[in-house]
């Protein structure tokens, strides 16, 4: 069964102000979506709701199946948030990826085999024994899908991945975020601008006055034209 | 005066080297207590900081506020309020620790304990939120995030444990107030200095500082060293 992610009613405020008051968001297996909207919308903090980093003031999410382990509360072990800058904890590429494996209770020798799996997977091999703190802003967010890869995440939000990176780092995440979506993931993809990375989506969403709405993708806006 | 400094110096360093029973165990005294009030103290005073650090709620920068406060407090008035508490006459003097090396120690967690709060507390401030989330977003629960969360500020989380020691282990106050001074009981280096130099020994007094300045330096040489000899990361 696929994992399958529904948010109602979901509202969130800071004081007075309401930053937004979704009423229905569905996100399925193997979706793409690119979520749109201006600075300042939200985009970040719906998407952290949604991967139960943040809490909404009001409202339900609900992720089928649900695999939540018995100490965690509101975080789904299939359910993967990037920040737009990745944090990468100290010390070596290898031990990054390794992280989120080493919490599964894993044996090593898997481990091992998983890690350099990953370092295949993202093109960092030559890295792997480096200070994560070292790599490009590029390479960071490669090492940070490989770090997500290696937990076959079932829905993955992105935070603006491709912000501040060069054409070449574009077109490596792309790759990466390829490679997951016909792994099978779903990913939502938040950006106000498009790129190659946006035209993977096969939905869009727009975010706008504190609402959530279906948008044409640019593609469909080119065809329309 | 001279002749007399020198004199008390080499005879101080002869006291050390050949390592003198009655000075030693001072030492030994001052170790075994300052060592068990650190370990009791660095665990929860950590917590406590994580706990400022990272969750908000009604009065937390008053909190804050008086922990700061408390690590402003003498070491002396700390020993009269545990004086006070442990007297025979006191609310906790049925416990009859007063003059025991435990209540030097309930001292000494109660010396370390905010400053290691306070210094904790900024450790983690500094800390990017993004990690707590990161931790979890990756399947850590909550126990794991927070050790993940220890594991990247350990050097600042060092150097709070480090302070901690050093100003348990050089305060006067308190250990003289409820530990007595007691020969081979509750006497430790501070107050054995205070105590012989007031009787005019110097040599004695002197050799004890010098414990406590090479242990100052082997500190921080070895927090340093762990640092990367404070370069950037």
């Amino acid at each position: 069964m696929g994992l399958e992610l529904t948010a109602s009613n979901i509202v969130k405020r800071f004081g007075e102000r309401e930053l937004f008051n979704i009423e229905q968001l569905q996100v399925q297996e193997g979706e793409s979506l690119h979520l749109s909207g201006d600075n300042g919308v939200g985009k970040t903090t719906l998407m952290k709701i949604l991967a139960g980093l943040d809490k909404p003031c009001a409202g339900r999410i609900n992720v089928t199946p649900n695999l939540k382990g018995r100490w965690s509360t509101s975080l789904h072990p299939k359910v993967i948030y990037l920040h737009q800058t990745p944090y990468l904890f100290s010390g070596s590429v290898k031990d990054n990826i390794a992280y989120g494996l080493k919490l599964k209770g894993i044996s090593r020798g898997q481990i091992k085999r998983t890690v350099q799996s990953a370092l295949e997977w993202a093109r960092l091999e030559e890295f792997a024994d480096h200070a994560a703190h070292s790599l490009s802003g590029g390479e960071k967010q490669r090492l940070a899908l490989a770090r997500a890869w290696v937990l076959t995440p079932g829905l993955l939000f992105l935070d603006e991945p491709t912000a501040n990176l060069d054409k070449q780092s574009v077109d490596s995440v792309t790759e990466l975020v390829r490679k997951m979506v016909d792994g099978g993931a779903a990913v939502m993809i938040s950006s106000h601008q498009t790129n190659p990375l946006t035209e993977l989506c096969q939905r869009s969403l727009l975010l706008a006055d504190g609402k959530v709405s279906e948008s044409l993708l640019p593609k469909e806006m080119f065809f329309d034209a | 005066m001279q002749d007399n400094l020198l004199e008390t110096s080499m005879l101080s360093l002869q006291l050390l080297f050949s390592l003198d029973a009655e000075l030693w165990d001072i030492i030994g005294v001052s170790f075994r207590v300052s060592i068990t009030a650190i370990l009791i103290a660095t665990l929860p005073a950590i917590l406590v900081g994580f706990f400022l650090a990272m969750v908000d709620f009604k009065g937390r920068w008053m909190v804050i506020a008086l922990f700061n406060a408390l690590m402003a407090v003498p070491t002396v008035v700390v020993g009269l309020t545990l004086y006070l508490l442990l007297s025979r006459s006191g609310p906790l003097g049925d416990l009859h620790l007063l003059f025991t090396q435990p209540a030097m120690i309930i001292g000494q967690v109660a010396l370390a304990f905010p400053l290691l709060v306070c210094m904790s507390h900024s450790a983690f401030q500094s800390i990017d939120k993004r990690a707590w989330e990161t931790a979890r977003t990756l399947g850590a629960n909550c126990f794991f995030a927070v050790t993940t969360i220890m594991k990247e500020a350990r050097f600042a989380l060092l150097a709070a444990v480090l302070a901690g020691f050093g100003r348990i282990i050089s305060e006067v106050g308190c250990s003289m107030m409820i530990g007595g001074n007691i020969m081979s009981y509750t006497r430790n280096i501070p107050t054995a200095i205070a105590l012989e130099t007031s009787k005019g020994m110097f040599a004695q007094g002197i050799a004890l500082g010098l414990v406590l300045l090479v242990l100052a330096l082997l500190l921080n040489f070895t927090l340093a060293s762990i640092r990367g000899k404070g370069r950037l990361v």
